[in-house]
């Protein structure tokens, strides 16, 4: 390391903050405490930790979207204290969130310029817009993108891509990107590494956060652990190792990750029969049953988020029939359904799963109120009793249960959309991506949880795209690809990595 | 990963900062009241207190109703005219064809439903935004109210009709009180205060418990807040949003019936959009959230006296009565800025 290293953070402190984002100071729990951070030009540095570890909020000072309360961001070994995202673009560092901020109604270009749009005239000259956007995207290696797409008919991972060009736009040399593989399948992912490769030839750092720890190796060249607000320490590539990294995020040593108690039942639950999707795809039979945790497989767009709102009524479908404990539901509507046992945890928890602005305990409650309150009124403790055990139960970390849901990390939002499916008591659960962008740690303890629900009987419907989690927790697994059911996957030794890719792709069809 | 389940220990200083950002309108209210009562002359006299409280009776009633529809997200801009049709109703319905009270009463407040079950169907059934909806709908109620009346008014309205309104139940205490105290003093002055002052306290009352103390209230703040998650957690959105339009509409019907009675004549005219106007402002100076999810009946209630105080201090000084509309449209916006810069997130 004989180089200068382009970006330099010393000793960030940030104090954790209640409801109100007042910052308190006298707390023992800090967000983060003094943590040190450097990357060079040209590496790829992997951020992990767990969930409420601080990697996020490390990011959100860096891009200027948070001031840190103590410490100091050295970019070419000058200070620099960004206010804004647009001024930390200027500084030529560029942020990739998790959640995508583009605008699905305008053009490719036209998000990519968004802000600084090329006027000649006095009005928006779209074609040198288009024109540049697509040489940025060339310059990429990205042919298959046409810049005057609209961005809500791209797909994630091209969406990801439009994203990663707007940042380059800015000359950035440094880019962090956020948990970028969390919603791509293989493919796709494949295609972001190859990305990744190039810029780092051309010289730009990038920050990767990530928990998939079969990725480091493939892209990582250090790699830095946070836990509980600290640094704990950097790898270089040639020590990156499972075991250790995990020991080093959590701080202990986990037992095995898919320790399955629960014995399938043989009543079914759930049976669909013949439920279209779509007016033109393929009739859909499944059935799940009673502490069966059958397992969802496919590529992101296969139908199977589809297949489930279908199911809890929250979507239209074309014909078939659902029956639930052995009778035909005529019409579906999620607010029935909830009564009668079934709930539908969804994958996208921050616009459908949440109520951002509301508290812990009434982000807990919401799905249950008409059980606990049955008339009407809502007087007595018996909304917190059921927050406290939830947040106990789950091991949620939270300032206090009037702390609002919005402040919190990703992996206790996950944890609190799981407690408040758990509190509705249900007979049928439907998972939709229980573990999307949750670290290890969170992740053992959703599986446990789940494992516990299935052994007290309920069916469990569970759609995933993580591969290792699919295998190790299905009972069964159903196969989806362009709306329909492909396959189903009865024997665990059937169950292979190679096997479901094969039939997610369609390759022994 | 330890369970930190500590309470949080604000300062001071951010305990201050909270009851501001909570309960502005009680603040707001508190320092207009103080600097009134010091600098503009008969303000601070039994009298004139109790005539700001009988005129912020009927707009809080209207504004109860108002508030669920701004909690949904949505917003009501036929209220007014809703007011005006119900009180030429009322005026036929006892006047022309001689209707007994209680018989013309409960009617004026199905005529709100139906007219909020109107408002609430194109809302969510026909997808609408509640703006454009209920601003059509307003001119249609409008144009109905000016055919049935006949553009004109109903003075003078049957003594049973006005008892509802202007009986003074506390009277049955004013034995033993003196009769100089009766006249001119402060208990004199509460001991007269009529029925719909108490109506429109008991509404209060029950819409406090209906906001914040049902599961009703609670999921209004939900599907305010985020209809879709609102909708997968189990919660009826469709009959919870029409419903709320029901609600509000019946509340306004009711205090139409109420204004009527106050001012003894029945006519189209009585609300309009410039009555709709001032029963927003005093919502989004009780800390109504325009997007949605945020109310509260207790700021609602110091909103509407905040209003209700303005209106008499531009009285009591004697100065252009012009005044008054763009001070409230001065004092809205002023609530509005607030507004967003309490809700200004991390």
């Amino acid at each position: 390391m004989a180089e200068k290293p382009i970006l330099e953070m010393r000793g960030i402190t940030k104090y954790i903050f209640d409801s109100y984002g007042v910052a308190i100071r006298n707390s023992t729990v800090r967000i983060l405490d003094k943590v040190d951070f450097d990357l060079n030009r040209g590496e790829v540095h992997i951020l992990v930790g767990e969930n409420g570890a601080g990697k996020s909020t490390l990011m959100k000072v860096l891009g200027g979207l948070i001031p840190p309360d103590e410490g100091e961001v050295l970019l070419d070994g000058k200070v620099i204290r960004p206010k804004n995202a647009k001024e930390a673009l200027e500084a030529g560092i560029g942020f990739i969130h998790q959640e995508l901020n583009l605008c699905g109604n305008l053009s490719v270009s036209d998000n990519i310029f968004m802000g600084r749009e090329i006027v000649r005239r006095g009005v928006k000259d779209k074609s040198a817009m288009r024109a540049k956007s697509a040489q940025l995207l060339d310059e990429m290696g990205v042919t298959n993108i046409p810049p005057e797409t609209l961005v809500k008919d791209l797909s994630t991972a091209q969406q990801q891509i439009v994203e990663i060009a707007k940042v380059l736009s800015y000359d950035c040399r440094i880019i962090i990107m956020d948990e970028p593989t969390s919603s791509l399948t293989q493919r796709e992912i494949d295609i972001l590494f190859a990305l990744i490769d190039k810029l780092r030839a051309q010289g730009v750092s990038i920050i990767y956060i990530s928990h998939r720890l079969e990725e480091f190796e493939r892209v990582g060249d250090r790699l830095s652990v946070l836990r509980d607000g600290q640094s704990i320490g950097t790898l270089e590539r040639r020590d990156f190792d499972v075991d250790t990294i995990v020991a080093m995020m959590v701080g202990r040593t986990l037992g095995a990750m898919y320790e399955n108690r629960h014995v399938p039942g043989h009543e079914p639950v759930l049976e669909v029969r013949n439920l279209r999707l779509e007016e033109k795809t393929a009739p859909i039979s499944m059935h799940i049953n009673a502490g069966e945790i059958v397992g969802m497989g496919g590529l992101v767009g296969a139908g199977r988020t589809e297949l489930a709102k279908s199911v809890f009524g929250y979507r239209k479908c074309f014909g078939g029939e659902v029956f639930y404990q052995g009778r035909q539901l005529k019409t579906l509507n999620p607010a029935d359904l909830i009564r009668h046992g079934i709930v539908y945890l969804t994958e996208d928890r921050k616009s459908e799963g949440l109520v951002l602005d509301m508290d812990v305990a009434q982000n807990i409650s919401l799905a249950s109120l008409f059980r606990m309150f049955p008339r009407f009124f809502m007087f007595g403790g018996k909304e917190r009793e059921l927050a406290e055990k939830t947040v106990s139960q789950l091991n949620v970390v939270c300032n206090s249960l009037s702390q609002l849901v919005r402040t919190l990390s990703g992996g206790n939002q996950q944890k609190i959309i799981l407690g408040k499916c758990l509190a509705t008591n249900p007979r049928l659960l439907i998972l939709d991506e229980p573990t999307r962008g949750i670290d290890v740690g969170a992740k053992a303890e959703i599986y446990r949880m789940i494992d516990q629900i299935a052994e007290s009987g309920v069916a469990v419907m569970m759609i995933s795209s993580d591969m290792p989690e699919l295998i190790g927790m299905s009972d069964r697994i159903y196969v989806m690809r362009g709306g329909a059911i492909v396959a189903e996957i009865q024997d665990k030794a059937d169950m292979t990595q190679e096997n479901i890719l094969a039939y997610t792709i369609g390759k022994n069809a | 990963m330890q369970n930190t389940l500590e309470k949080s220990k604000g300062t001071s200083q951010s305990l201050w900062v909270r009851f501001l950002k909570n309960h502005g309108s009680i603040l707001f209210f508190a320092v207009l009241f103080l600097l009134s009562s010091l600098f503009v002359p008969n303000f601070f006299t039994p009298r004139n207190v109790m005539t700001v409280i009988k005129q912020a009776a009927v707009p809080l009633v209207a504004c109860m109703g108002l508030m669920l529809i701004l909690t949904t997200g949505g917003i009501d801009l036929s209220l007014g005219y809703t007011l005006g049709l119900c009180s030429v109703l009322l005026g036929m319905m006892t006047k022309r064809y001689g209707i007994a009270a209680w018989q013309a009463i409960p009617l004026t407040l199905l005529i709100g439903a139906a007219v909020g079950l109107v408002n609430g169907s194109i809302v969510q059934f026909l997808h609408v935004p509640a703006f454009i909806a209920t601003l059509g709908s307003g001119y249609v109620l409008y144009g109905i109210a000016q055919i049935f009346g006949k553009g004109d008014a109903f003075y003078q309205l049957p003594e049973d009709l006005l008892a509802f309104g202007t009986s003074r139940p506390l009277m049955i205490f004013a034995g033993g009180v003196p009769e100089e105290a009766m006249k001119n003093g402060l208990i004199g002055q509460i001991l007269k205060l009529p029925s719909y002052v108490f109506i429109a306290l008991i509404v209060a009352a029950i819409m406090y418990v209906v906001r914040h103390k049902t599961t009703y209230g609670r999921n209004l703040s939900v599907f305010g807040f985020n209809a879709k998650t609102a909708r997968l957690s189990g919660v009826r959105t469709a009959r919870l949003n029409v419903a709320t339009y029901v609600i509000s509409s019946t509340l306004v019907a009711l205090a139409s019936v109420l204004l009527t009675i106050r001012v003894n004549c029945a006519q189209s005219n009585l609300g309009g959009s410039n009555y709709t106007f001032e029963i927003v402002t005093a919502a989004v100076v009780g800390g109504t959230s325009l997007a949605g999810g945020v109310s509260s009946v207790v700021n609602c209630l110091f909103g509407v006296l905040v209003t209700k105080t303005l209106e008499n201090i531009v009285n009591l000084m004697a100065v252009n009565i012009y005044l008054y509309q763009p001070l409230m449209g001065v004092v809205i916006l002023i609530a509005i800025v607030l507004d967003a810069w309490k809700n200004r997130k991390l």
